[in-house]
């Protein structure tokens, strides 16, 4: 394949930022289909439109998901990416690799698509770009057999799960998402790799409410880590952050001059509960009002820590803003433990994700994702769905109107009335 | 043996998931698992976890594109291998974190990162422009709006020193998704960048009959815009097909989607609006959605000028103006978003009021509003 | 009295097969059998196109189902 002239794209070499040109232009010497990436590519940012098509039957045989359709409309100017197909490899819990893992899927790449790859999807895959249909199969019995790695969701699937790094390298973790996210992941190969419910379905789990991973914000199923007994104090590492001796949020703030820290203004003043004041050069908590937003312990890592007594909250529902708008995730179960039982398996959590799945594939329309069918059920049928006691945590604020979906058991005397001995007492 | 094509079933396997986590961690991550104690970022890029060992872990994180060849994964490797035991991480958007064990050896890992051109810029910590996480754009995808990579690049060309710095009041996340589906999660995003369509769909009567399933297409639209219709192709049989009506249409692409027969796509109708002030994090606030604060910007390849230069405008008006540690949405909240649009001087147009769903939440219910410069 | 496995996909692929739509939801597969949970009717249809009689059909964000050879498909126009 020959190079193409691409002097829009070469702009994008300049500047301090990695250029992805840059890298797809060395790529391209060692696999030529990379110039004809290089030259649809500029060929859609001088036309401002895209050049793909989309969709279709193609995957590996048995799955419905993993592999994601992809063709040129200009394939006679571009025939190295006539077919383009994406792949998506099941990441490792928190994308953590070594040299030799990384360099077998390089290898694999170089092989059988096009070298060029996404570090990671949007769902946290690792993203294969480009290969062509006859190459499927050999690429994942090669996969499979030699790299004993999998494909990971797509379409209708449940997606493939993605967790924070939590406690591998994180004092904040209040539950162990690692685990979690594999433990999962295992247990359901086959709703991640075959279609399985009305739309797709995505888990991500955050190890404390500083969500890294965006649970509350892009998850159908979200589980942020918490706890539910007093934040763990260091006096005197509170009284070394009073003097100065430590940076404030571990030194996120070192490029500009903020003046001396100030616990008053920066911890107790931010805390949302105000539930935080000082006797003396002492830190005291009132920790039965405290939310757990994470603001104190963030600004003074050495001195707070979240409570021993960890877990998580389960919220439900999150998506973007096709079609309704966009949700987040809505608080259902208020704390779990996150523990295994002697199985190895996470059976509470389990619990719960069956008991919204085995609902949703009854109630859910095509296309509609779960966080859509609670809003258009409602979240007191939600709740009935999932045996949960409604608690005031459940909701912001109670409602304003006074349109309650009365059950005729709770009313006395039932619905049924004779009109006949109304009409004894009221005469028309 | 390899794959046999007269055979594919034999000796299939499936099933078998992602590799165990615990295979790929550094040996001071895995004795230290669920035992850190603090950590601190001893300069913009580099971080210490402490643990309750005494046991130091430093890690370097490193901007990256998204868009990677096996080329550079396989210098990353080099370098894991040189300095790291051969171990490496990603972050959840896109960064690259390289971990050693003791402090001396940070040095020598930042000096052959320096030494590698501008591969691998060091920063994106703390109260700084993090690396922004986006989708496919004009390189992969069949919806875009707009590119990713590209525009991503020039943005964060400008924003570059706001990378490698810790001098802003907090942490500022800047997404970009190439259309209104989002693959990223840009609508809790401080600065998002969102590609949006703004014309209709075209039907191609010639082409649907043999592409698409009619009652999919009807069916995919949020709006009820499409419709079945019986029309003319261009050789003038009646065919069933769809009309659209375009007065009802918001320039989503489930049609799109679900048939590829009804491309909206469009040079000109395609641009980029611009949502301010969302997060995801619990801290202080609740997560918030971003707002929309500009309704469209031209595409403009390959540097997209006019989208740079009003993210970094936010970005800059936001520096100057927030106090410590409060988020872009929580400066928005504090000062209004009439003292937003002054501040930024970003013209405020009909198109920020929203008539779509819920759309009540968002409207003004009270006396209680600031005199900008807005009311004459 | 539901219908067993073998008469439960028996009745997928009739429909698959003769549908007026070429192209189905799984949701539009639980009438063949209205007592199955709709996780049984997943895993007959899932059974089927192990077996090769049925073909998945994705947009990349949406899964159906076809009879093979029925789908629309970019490599069978």
């Amino acid at each position: 394949m020959p190079k193409h002239d691409t002097p829009l794209l070469d702009e994008l070499e300049k500047g301090p930022w990695p250029s992805f040109v840059t890298d797809l232009k060395r790529q391209a010497e060692k696999k030529p289909e990379c110039w004809d990436i290089l030259g649809q590519l500029e060929l859609s940012f001088k036309d401002k439109i895209t050049h793909w098509k989309h969709g279709g039957i193609v995957g590996v045989f048995g799955y419905g998901g993993g592999i994601v359709g992809r063709y040129s409309d200009v394939p006679e100017r571009f025939p190295g990416v006539a077919h383009f197909h994406t792949v998506r490899l099941n990441q490792p819990s928190s994308k953590f690799y070594s040299s030799a893992k990384l360099r077998d899927i390089c290898d694999l790449w170089e092989k059988y698509g096009s070298g060029m790859t996404n570090m990671h999807g949007s769902t946290g895959d690792l993203v294969l770009l480009g290969t062509t249909t006859p190459n499927l199969e050999p690429l994942f019995y090669d996969l499979t057999h030699n790299l004993n790695q999998d494909l990971g969701g797509s379409g209708s699937n449940l997606r493939t799960p993605e967790c924070c790094l939590g406690r591998a390298r994180c004092e904040w973790g209040c539950y162990d998402t690692q685990d979690l996210c594999h433990t999962l992941t295992m247990h359901y190969q086959d709703e991640i790799h075959r279609p399985a419910f009305p739309y797709k379905f995505k888990f991500k789990f955050s190890g404390c409410p500083n969500d890294c991973v965006a649970a509350i914000a892009r998850s159908d199923f979200a589980v942020i880590g918490t706890w539910r007994d007093d934040i763990r104090i260091d006096q005197a590492a509170v009284k070394g952050y009073v003097k100065g001796e430590f940076a404030p949020n571990g030194g996120a703030h070192s490029g500009k001059d903020w003046g001396k820290f100030d616990i008053k203004k920066e911890v107790l003043d931010l805390c949302p509960t105000e539930c935080m004041w000082m006797e003396g050069d002492t830190l005291k908590i009132d920790n039965s009002e405290c939310t757990r937003c994470m603001h104190c312990i963030n600004v003074m890592p050495r001195a707070l820590r979240p409570g021993v007594k960890q877990g998580a909250t389960i919220c439900v529902g999150a998506k973007a803003p096709i079609l309704d708008g966009a949700q987040f995730a809505t608080m259902t179960i208020p704390f779990v433990e996150v523990k295994k039982n002697e199985d190895g398996e996470f059976a509470e959590v389990v619990e719960v994700i069956e008991k919204i799945w085995d609902w949703w594939m009854e109630v859910g329309k095509n296309r509609e994702r779960v966080g859509e069918t609670i809003m258009r059920v409602g979240l007191p049928t939600f709740l009935k769905v999932m045996e949960v006691t409604p608690v005031p945590q459940h909701v912001k604020e109670p409602r304003s109107n006074p349109y309650v979906f009365w059950q005729e058991d709770e009313v006395e005397g039932g619905f049924e009335r004779d009109v006949k001995e109304f009409r004894k007492r009221n005469a028309q | 043996m390899g794959y046999d094509p007269a055979n594919p079933m034999v000796d299939r396997i499936t099933d078998i998931g992602p590799p165990h986590y615990e295979q790929f961690f550094p040996p001071v991550v895995k004795k230290n698992y669920g035992k850190w104690l603090y950590h601190e970022l001893l300069q913009p890029g580099v971080l210490m976890h402490k643990g309750e060992s005494g046991d130091e872990c430093y890690t370097v994180r490193v901007g990256c594109a998204r868009l990677i060849s096996i080329e550079l994964i396989r210098e990353i490797c080099d370098v894991a291998d040189k300095h790291c035991d051969g171990y490496v991480r990603w972050t959840t958007r896109n960064n690259v974190e390289f971990m050693v064990d003791a402090k001396a050896k940070v040095q020598p890992l930042l000096d052959d990162l320096k030494s590698r051109g501008n591969k691998f810029p060091v920063g994106g910590t703390g109260a700084s422009v993090s690396n922004c996480v986006h989708t496919q754009g004009w390189i992969h995808c069949h919806t875009p709006a707009t590119d990713a990579s590209g525009v991503v690049k020039a943005v964060m060309d400008e924003l570059f020193d706001y990378f490698t710095s810790h001098k802003l009041p907090a942490q500022v996340r800047v997404a970009l998704a190439c259309c209104l589906n989002m693959c990223g999660a840009v609508h809790a995003s401080d600065i998002a960048i969102l590609g949006v369509h703004r014309k209709p769909p075209m039907i191609d009567h010639d082409a649907i009959t043999g592409l698409c399933e009619l009652p999919l297409a009807i069916s995919s639209c949020p709006l009820g815009a499409v419709k079945p219709a019986t029309v003319k192709n261009s050789a003038g049989e009646d065919i069933k097909s769809v009309k659209v009506n375009a007065d009802r249409c918001m320039y989503c692409g489930n049609c799109y989607t679900m048939c590829p027969a009804m491309p909206l796509a469009d040079p000109d109708g395609d641009g980029i609006a611009i949502l301010v002030g969302g997060k995801v994090s619990n801290s202080r606030s609740m997560p918030m959605f971003s707002k929309l604060v500009i309704p469209f910007l031209p595409n403009t390849p390959p540097r997209w000028p006019e989208t740079v230069a009003a993210v970094k405008n936010i970005l800059e008006t936001y520096a100057k103006d927030a106090r410590k540690y409060e988020r872009v949405g929580e400066w928005t909240a504090r000062i209004g978003w009439e003292k937003f649009f002054e501040k930024t001087g970003i013209p405020f147009t009909i198109k920020s009021v929203d008539d779509y769903r819920l759309a009540y939440d968002t409207w003004r219910t009270t006396t209680q509003f600031k005199f900008t410069s807005h009311i004459k | 009295m539901a219908l067993s496995r073998d008469e439960l996909k028996a009745a997928i692929l009739e429909k698959a097969t003769n549908a007026p739509k070429p192209q189905l939801y799984v949701k539009d597969f639980y009438a063949c059998d209205p007592e199955a949970k709709p996780r049984e009717v997943k895993n007959a249809a899932n059974d089927l196109v192990k077996e090769g009689k049925m073909t998945f059909w994705s947009s990349g964000s949406t899964t159906m189902y076809a009879a093979k050879g029925r789908a629309k498909d970019e490599e069978n126009r």
